[in-house]
């Protein structure tokens, strides 16, 4: 409970990295606390308990926080911005609500100065956390075969979602054009694992999985973190880190959940609130050491903003595919155009996503009302069942390099219930970008059709589709041009860190969830090695 | 005052509800195979005042807009009146089709005619197919293609 007594590590954030963070420093005994904006959910109040759950996906649980407009979630000014945050806040946070596919970066990301001349390197390499990614595959659960020729060698827990008649009706198109498809690693158990049921195929896994089969981090690193004596604070919304004379964050200001404004002290403050909350935070702790934000000496928090351009391509087939059921993201995915090309005309690469879902009854109902497709009507029966389980998706997702002018800051107008500064968004899609979108739509069209399909849809990128936010308190060596060193610490504040996908150097072309966990649980590991001379 | 109310707690007269039957019925048909049923066989009233209750008014507008003798017409000619409507007043038009598809794709009559099972997907569950893997032995047989950190 709060007190006025200091902690020793105060996490701020209870999502994906917050509970990687908060469950490797319990080892260390001391007195943790993590402070969560939001609550934890219900599985049983979750959108497929109830017969109208489509229409609540639509709504009170959708994935954009603009339209759930819960007063524990912040609003965010997406309109100087093609592509809209989407998150969720609460204990899990964005993994609530994440599809669940789990693919590693590729050892190349790391080293994209070095290999192609673009952004920077990172001060971490694949090697470095191959036994984090390793260990988070185990704490989550994760499905996957192992053998996947475009990684080096892996091991997930569990085997392999189903690939179903979609999958495999896809994969034959891959295997037509010769190119590389493997089934997904997923963040979703194939088999009982740790006391959680399997996968039941229910669908939609961005609406929470009621069956406790994906891997949020609610039901994976929490009660895990819990038994070791970390506390968990909901309702807990940070306004900003305090520092001392020294220029060290003594503490935080928060509002409780009777929007009363507190202050908690604390020894070392953990910033694991992913690339928009974490700038939004740090811009808005200003004081004479820190004008301009805190730890924002370098002037790079809030920029460098990524996300991953998402191109979507749709085939319809005759046969039926059973594409509303199963885990929705997590199918299987191609690396065939992972790699940079010199004979493109982009530089970095993509990663195709054969998804299922989306195309649910009474959304492919409406969709095809908005397209012409599907007509109300006496002929409304026979268009929708030749659409209804006969698609099949394919995601684009676009490395997306950094750009300092791509930018989170604080909106001068907007703020949340507790009248803090809500975050604005400023993006542009570069032109590498929209030449490595248009190049994937089209391959991916190529896909379909070599499929069999008979109608092929498709473009870019796709507006609510805001997953990934990266790169905006980067890790460097630099203390001029990054936020955070090698292993998170904020240059200018030694005992501030940060381990959410914020300290991003270059987004890769994959899910980050499992790079931002993996990043999270060396970053702790590294403090632990250090805890004699953390601050040095 | 309250004459012609139906002893309900879903709104509209008998009238407006028979109105509203044809309606429905005019954008959801039955199947001619039988199989699915219309729109206009199932509660959109109540489904609205449980569901949309603040789609209510406008509803009772559109119905009030429609002439009398609607429900009486043929399917193709409540097929032109519709279409005048949806062009006159599409944001009206596209809402009432929102919670017309709303309430027919969750009768489970109609979730199991279009194969997906009656009821909410949890704790129901759907069952995949697994899928064949020897479909991979192309893939596996390529050479690797991750890149390494440093080019050799």
């Amino acid at each position: 409970m709060p007190s006025n007594d200091p902690v020793d590590v105060l996490i701020i954030g209870a999502g994906a990295s917050g509970a990687a963070v908060a469950w490797s420093l319990a080892d260390t005994r001391m007195h943790i606390v993590c402070m969560e904006q939001g609550d934890w959910t219900n599985p049983s109040e979750y959108p497929t308990n109830y017969p109208d759950w489509e229409q609540r996906l639509a709504g009170s649980d959708s994935i954009d926080p603009n339209v759930r407009g819960r007063d524990t979630d912040y609003p965010i000014n997406n309109d100087d911005s093609p592509i809209s945050v989407v998150n969720f806040n609460g204990v899990g946070g964005g993994t609530i609500l994440y599809a669940a596919h789990f693919p590693r970066m590729h050892p190349s990301d790391f080293r994209v100065r070095t290999l192609d001349g673009v952004a920077d390197d990172w001060p971490v390499s694949y090697d470095t956390l191959e036994p984090y990614f390793a260990e988070n595959d185990r704490m989550m659960g994760v499905s996957g075969l192992a053998g996947d020729p475009s990684y080096p060698p892996k091991q997930p827990p569990l085997p392999p979602l189903p690939l179903g008649r979609l999958g495999e009706t896809v994969a034959q198109g891959f295997n037509r054009l010769g190119w590389h498809w493997w089934p997904a690693d997923s963040a979703i158990i194939s088999r009982p694992y740790e006391g959680r049921d399997e996968c039941k195929n229910l669908g939609p896994c961005t609406s929470g999985c009621a069956q406790g089969a994906k891997s949020s981090t609610d039901i994976t690193y929490w009660p895990v973190a819990l038994r070791k004596g970390v506390e968990l604070w909901t309702r807990c919304r940070v306004r900003e880190i305090t520092v001392n004379a020294e220029g060290m964050a003594d503490g935080v200001v928060y509002y409780d959940a009777e929007g009363e404004e507190r202050h908690q002290r604390a020894e070392v403050v953990v910033l694991a609130c992913n690339g928009v909350g974490t700038p939004r935070i740090l811009l808005n702790s200003t004081s004479p050491q820190f004008p301009d934000g805190l730890a924002n000496r370098s002037g790079q928090v809030g920029r460098n903003l990524m996300f991953h351009p998402v191109g979507f391509v749709r085939g319809y087939f005759e046969e039926r595919l059973d594409s509303h059921m199963g885990p929705q993201g997590c199918c299987m995915l191609s690396n065939q155009f992972y790699e940079t090309n010199p004979e493109r005309d982009f530089v970095r690469g993509y990663m195709m996503q054969i998804v299922r879902g989306g195309v649910w009854p009474w959304t492919t109902a409406m969709q095809g009302a908005a397209t012409g497709d599907i007509p109300w009507g006496p002929k409304h029966h026979e268009a929708f069942q030749r659409r209804f389980d006969h698609s099949a998706n394919i995601g684009v997702l676009c490395e997306d390099l950094p750009e300092e002018h791509n930018t989170v800051t604080l909106d001068p107008e907007l703020a949340d219930s507790d009248g803090i500064p809500s975050p604005k968004i400023s993006y542009t899609l570069s032109e590498n970008s929209r030449r490595m979108l248009d190049h994937g739509v089209a391959r991916a069209k190529e896909v379909m059709e070599a499929a069999g399909a008979v109608d092929v849809v498709g473009g870019g990128p796709a507006r609510i589709a805001g997953w990934h936010l990266l790169g905006t308190a980067r890790m460097g060596t630099d203390p001029e041009t990054s936020v955070v060193n090698s292993w998170g610490r904020s240059h200018d504040v030694k005992n501030l860190f940060i381990v959410d996908g914020s300290i991003f150097v270059t987004s890769g072309g994959v899910n980050p969830t499992s790079t931002i966990q993996a990043l999270a649980l060396y970053v702790a590991d590294t403090m632990k090695k250090n805890l004699a001379t953390l601050f040095d | 005052m309250n004459d012609g109310l139906i002893a309900s707690d879903a709104p509209f007269t008998p009238e407006e509800r028979e109105i509203l039957g044809a309606l429905a019925d005019t954008l959801v048909p039955a199947s001619e195979d039988g199989v699915m049923p219309s729109a206009g066989e199932l509660d959109i009233a109540g489904y609205v005042a449980g569901n949309a209750a603040d789609f209510l008014p406008e509803l009772g507008e559109i119905l009030a807009g429609l002439d009398a003798g609607f429900a009486e017409e043929p399917l193709g000619i409540r097929v032109e009146h519709v279409k005048a409507f949806s062009e006159a007043r599409p944001e009206s038009f596209q809402r009432l089709l929102a919670e017309v598809y709303g309430c027919y794709y969750q009768d489970a009559r109609v979730l199991e005619g279009i194969g997906a099972g009656a009821g909410p997907p949890f704790p129901r569950g759907n069952t995949v197919e697994p899928g064949d893997l020897s479909l991979l032995d192309p893939v596996m047989g390529s050479s690797t293609n991750w890149r390494r950190e440093v080019p050799r």
